[in-house]
């Protein structure tokens, strides 16, 4: 505990921006829960720096760009990003808890009432449509992220190999991840040298 | 001895755990081993359930990681709901929390650009086969796969906010058209 409270002691430093406290990060996080339909990204910026005004454009796509190095939910490592920057390990905590408790509550509800109307063919076929359109948003997803990658074509040999690889292995991500990271990581550099 | 119940949620918790740390592209690339995990495997849910949580884990406000909460709660009740939601968000947070501060610090700027184009790149594979896998499990006839294929195109295409498109995949499906 007490290397943790150093650790979040420095960041604070490092920043040198206004406080907020974890109630604030915690009301903040919660409007960006709440908000975002259909993808919580787009709302945490607009929540982030065009209303709270609490990170310039430039910070918010800097952190973004760190939370995406790392496996997990983006969103939630935006929030540990943002809140540790600001109140330390409280502040990190205050902000995921805002951020996912809302949701998770609707989200129970919704889950009770399916339990309730599920046997209606009407809610079955409207379940089946969304779930088709719920799809379709995680591979435009994969597409728009995949415009990105003709800045550098050879990086597209890793979208590819990895699009095989997790086809192949189907339940096996971590081989997957594992055979292509030496891979990307090559090209990566290649791609980082480059001019 | 634990009972049964108990030992659903720590299993539930531990295989959770380990999805979050492989997560390259977020819980849209996990799609797939959830599935596997939840229905093929760990007999939690079927996988009409499965495909119904999803459906509402889109249509409900917030991240994207519902799924993953309501498999939870169908498990373990709200303990469940709160136990899977943590198990997918600690490992990253950790690492996150760590290592913030030293990306940030990074002299070698092609160190870090490095590691986000690598990240980047597995991430655009593994989404991509995610939406390929789980539309093989979850899309049962023409219909849904061309709804599937024209929300690609919309919202690749158009500026349309995804809530217009959820929308119409729910009156669609509800007048007995998917």
């Amino acid at each position: 505990m007490v290397g943790e409270q150093t650790s979040s002691i420095s960041i604070q430093t490092i920043s040198q921006l206004k406080t907020l406290t974890p109630t604030e990060l915690f009301i903040g996080f919660s409007k960006i829960g709440l908000s975002g339909f259909g993808g919580v990204l787009p709302w945490a910026r607009r929540t982030l720096v065009e209303k709270e005004k609490w990170l310039s454009s430039e910070e918010f796509s800097a952190m973004l760009g760190i939370c995406q190095l790392v496996p997990g939910p983006n969103i939630i490592n935006l929030a540990v990003c943002v809140g540790s920057r600001y109140a330390g390990i409280r502040g990190a905590l205050a902000a995921i808890l805002g951020l996912i408790l809302g949701p998770i509550a609707i989200v129970i509800l919704l889950g009770l009432l399916y339990d309730h109307y599920s046997y209606m063919p009407m809610v079955q076929g409207m379940l089946r449509g969304v779930s088709a359109v719920g799809i379709g948003l995680v591979g435009s997803t994969g597409f728009k992220m995949m415009r990105t990658e003709f800045s550098y074509p050879p990086m597209l040999i890793v979208t590819l190999l990895t699009l095989i690889a997790a086809l192949y292995f189907k339940q096996g991500l971590g081989w997957v991840v594992l055979i292509t990271l030496p891979i990307a990581l090559y090209l990566a550099w290649k791609k980082a040298t480059r001019a | 001895m634990l009972s049964p119940f108990i030992d659903t949620l720590i299993s539930l918790f531990i295989k959770f755990s380990a999805l979050s740390f492989l997560a390259f592209g977020g819980v849209n690339a996990l799609l797939p081993a959830l599935y596997e995990l939840s229905v093929t495997q760990g007999h939690w849910i079927t996988a009409q359930t499965f495909a119904d949580y999803f459906a509402i884990a889109n249509a409900a406000p917030g991240p994207n990681f519902l799924t993953i909460t309501l498999i939870g709660w169908h498990v373990g009740g709200i303990l469940g709901a709160l136990i899977s939601t943590i198990a997918i968000s600690w490992p990253s947070s950790v690492i996150i929390y760590f290592v913030q501060r030293h990306i940030n610090n990074m002299q070698d700027l092609r160190k870090q650009k490095t590691i986000q184009y690598a990240a980047a790149g597995l991430a655009v594979g593994l989404v991509l086969a995610s939406a390929w896998e789980i539309a093989l499990h979850l899309d049962h006839n023409l219909s849904a796969y061309i709804l599937t294929i024209g929300a690609i195109a919309i919202t690749f295409f158009t500026r349309v906010h995804p809530l217009y498109l959820i929308g119409l995949g729910a009156i669609l499906g509800s007048l007995g058209l998917v």
